[in-house]
């Protein structure tokens, strides 16, 4: 195989940041929407279980899922609070970076070991 | 395509915030018309958004609506709360007391209503940003 478990990891890694940024843009999205609860996918725990396993790994699916746990911040019942949600945005685009650079740097390495270069 | 998702997502909100904005133009232009489109004196009016049913991820979650499928508006209704009743007899459309029923907009309350729309279009704005960023960076790896 050309790619380790640590390639395809970091593939769904990056497919999981993705999913985690619709919730999230849903959630600013509806800041405004009476009653709304927030979404979110919680990707790592299931992506650091199924790390190692190839076939775990293939069958990781990263669906958004109501945050019962978030207390409401308007009278309306709505829990989106804004600032936090930015917060959250913004670490998470920098999580999918990190995971896109790593993955291309692992892919540079194997460019060089086939001698096309980097 | 996910990323393309989290743009539609944001497009979706930056329409309904921009709906916002437009309907407090609306309410502050007719600040002051004791006839509107039906002839009775104008009443506010306000945007009751609502959550756009999920159509990300269906291929991988359950039927169950999850959610995360953007933002609509879902009725622009009108404010019930009574007309303000002014004392200008002189009005054509004042009563027997010379009392004119006036519109329920309060410009302070419409101006409150303008500025957190701002703020939420520029929070989806930002949204969409990185969207579009973590699309391109996504892209680098083919480089």
């Amino acid at each position: 195989m050309l790619f380790d478990t640590t390639q395809l990891a970091l593939e769904r890694a990056i497919e999981g940041a993705g999913r985690r940024h619709e919730a999230l843009a849903a959630n600013l999205a509806n800041a405004n929407t009476p009653g709304y609860q927030r979404v979110d996918v919680e990707f790592h725990g299931a992506l650091a279980s199924a790390i190692g396993s190839r076939e775990a790994l293939d069958e990781l699916s990263f669906a958004p899922t109501r945050d019962a746990s978030a207390g409401a911040v308007r009278a309306d019942g709505g829990t989106v609070d804004v600032d936090a949600e930015s917060a959250r945005l913004a670490a998470n685009a920098l999580e999918h970076q990190a995971a896109v650079q790593v993955a291309h740097a692992r892919i540079g390495i194997l460019k060089a070991a086939m001698g096309t270069g980097v | 395509m996910s990323l393309f998702g989290g743009l539609e997502i944001s497009a979706s909100a930056l329409t309904a915030e921009r709906l916002r904005m437009d309907v407090v133009a609306e309410n502050l232009a007719n600040a002051q018309t004791t006839r509107g489109a039906d002839g009775r004196p104008y009443r506010r009016k306000e945007v009751v958004l609502q959550e756009r049913p999920g159509s990300f991820g269906a291929s991988l979650s359950t039927a169950m609506n999850r959610g995360g499928g953007g933002v609509q508006a879902a009725a622009i209704v009108e404010d019930q709360t009574p007309l303000k009743r002014v004392y200008d007899p002189g009005h054509p459309d004042a009563d027997a007391e010379g009392y004119v029923a006036m519109p329920n907009v309060d410009t302070v309350t419409e101006m409150v209503d303008l500025i957190g729309a701002q703020r939420a279009y520029e929070a989806n704005v930002t949204a969409m940003q990185a969207a579009k960023q973590m699309f391109a960076r996504t892209l680098e790896l083919l480089r």
